[in-house]
């Protein structure tokens, strides 16, 4: 996965995984909780594929607040920069 | 004991044990599979191995090299729909962790059983490890699995495995991802519990069966079974004391034990299409019905153990539950039971 369309390919098919569902019902703006259905174990077994796959090391509290499907790719973005400048990925 | 290996490591009680076996120094891996939660001990100083129980080979190679392994994911079943298919599964992953352990040379294998194998008395009188039924019990399919998957063990010691069970009851603190024992508390907290039956419940911090399975591992000559068993009191008590504490509310209806059997049976037969979660599973009606107190005192004395206070182990869960947004965060502090 070389590029954050990729990537966010990945994660839209990770969640349809998880969650039972068609990927092409998974739209940017989704709610995860209120739209998708994703409780808190669905949450964990999506963060821990992401971070498996993607080989980086994601904030868990933070994770946990994530609103959208786009929230999501942004927040994994903000990881692999951060992973590879050695910056920290919170938001300053 | 050096190098161990825990399978089921992501798990409740594994990530527990990991965190229990980090303290004291000794190296560690886990196994996971494509589903597995790891994000959690991925952050820790272990090896992670790919490993299942239905994949022979895997569990050898992960096994090669390792002091002692523990069996802490065992086949767990969301519905009791399928008494055979529970079995089965459960007996094949039993059957093939311990020919692994036998072919990769383990001095020693723990493996995470359940108080539910233990007889029902219908006395007063606490269960020990020795009051084991001669049959799968009848009544409930996590009762039998549970037996089932034991009674496979007797068959890898005589073949020369040593390996020693730890019999918890339900199992409260941080780590709970999958809300076993712990779906109570979430449930009633959000006030989400439609219905309850009541009965005896043993309950115990997932911390100390953490460290009496780590005490099980280094015992020289330790007993073929330990009883972790908790706290007893009836699940009335429980769930008031949660109230309490953490607010929320007691389920409205209350139901026989024949009823929560019917009504738990029939919520599961119209979940399953979804594979969807249910407020109470049949499994947990039949640890509640079982009703049956479990004495603790082996454990207690050869693994020199000492229960947690209900309280703390209460708010070790809670406490993990908010910051994984199974409740809704407060600034509250849990307040004093009286």
């Amino acid at each position: 996965m070389k590029t954050a369309e990729e990537r966010r390919t990945f994660i839209i098919h990770a969640i349809a995984e998880i969650l039972e569902i068609e990927p092409e019902g998974i739209q940017g703006e989704s709610q995860l909780r209120e739209d998708l259905g994703m409780d808190s174990l669905a949450s964990l077994e999506l963060l821990s594929t992401i971070s498996r796959e993607m080989n980086v090391d994601l904030e868990m509290e933070e994770a946990m607040d994530i609103a959208t499907v786009n929230d999501a790719c942004v927040f994994v973005e903000r990881h692999l920069e951060a992973g590879a400048t050695g910056a920290s990925a919170s938001p300053a | 004991m050096k190098r161990a290996l825990v399978i089921g490591g992501t798990g409740f009680v594994g990530m527990n044990l990991v965190d229990a076996l980090l303290e004291r120094g000794h190296e560690v891996a886990v196994t996971y599979r494509k589903k597995s939660i790891t994000v959690f001990v991925s952050k820790r100083d272990v090896e992670l191995l790919p490993g299942d129980l239905d994949d022979p080979e895997s569990l050898v190679a992960a096994m090669r090299g390792k002091d002692v392994v523990f069996l802490s994911g065992g086949h767990y079943p969301r519905y009791s729909l399928d008494r055979r298919g529970a079995i089965d599964a459960g007996v094949r992953g039993v059957r093939n962790a311990c020919r692994a352990a036998l072919e990769a040379g383990v001095g020693r294998l723990v493996y995470t059983s359940s108080i539910a194998t233990l007889e029902r008395l219908g006395d007063e009188r606490l269960a020990t490890e020795d009051d084991i039924p001669a049959a799968a019990p009848a009544e409930s399919v996590y009762r039998a699995t549970k037996w089932t998957m034991e009674r496979e063990l007797e068959f890898a010691r005589e073949a020369g495995l040593d390996v020693v069970c730890v019999l918890p009851g339900g199992c409260v603190g941080p780590w709970d991802a999958r809300m076993g024992t712990g779906g109570l508390l979430v449930g009633t907290v959000r006030a989400a519990l439609p219905w309850m039956v009541d009965g005896l419940v043993n309950v115990v911090d997932v911390r100390d069966v953490a460290r009496a399975h780590l005490r099980a591992a280094q015992l020289e000559r330790p007993a073929q079974r330990y009883n972790v068993a908790g706290h007893i009191l009836p699940l009335s008590e429980l769930l008031e004391r949660i109230v309490a504490r953490y607010g929320g509310s007691l389920p409205p209806e209350r139901l026989d034990a024949e009823q929560a059997r019917a009504r738990a049976e029939a919520e599961e037969r119209a979940a399953a299409p979804q594979r969807g979660r249910v407020p109470m599973p049949r499994e947990l009606v039949d640890i509640i019905t079982w009703s049956q107190p479990v004495s603790s005192a082996r454990a207690l004395e050869d693994l020199d153990l000492e229960f947690t206070p209900l309280d703390d182990a209460l708010d070790g869960a809670h406490a993990w539950f908010e910051r994984f947004r199974y409740l809704p965060k407060t600034s509250a502090q849990p307040r004093r039971t009286p």
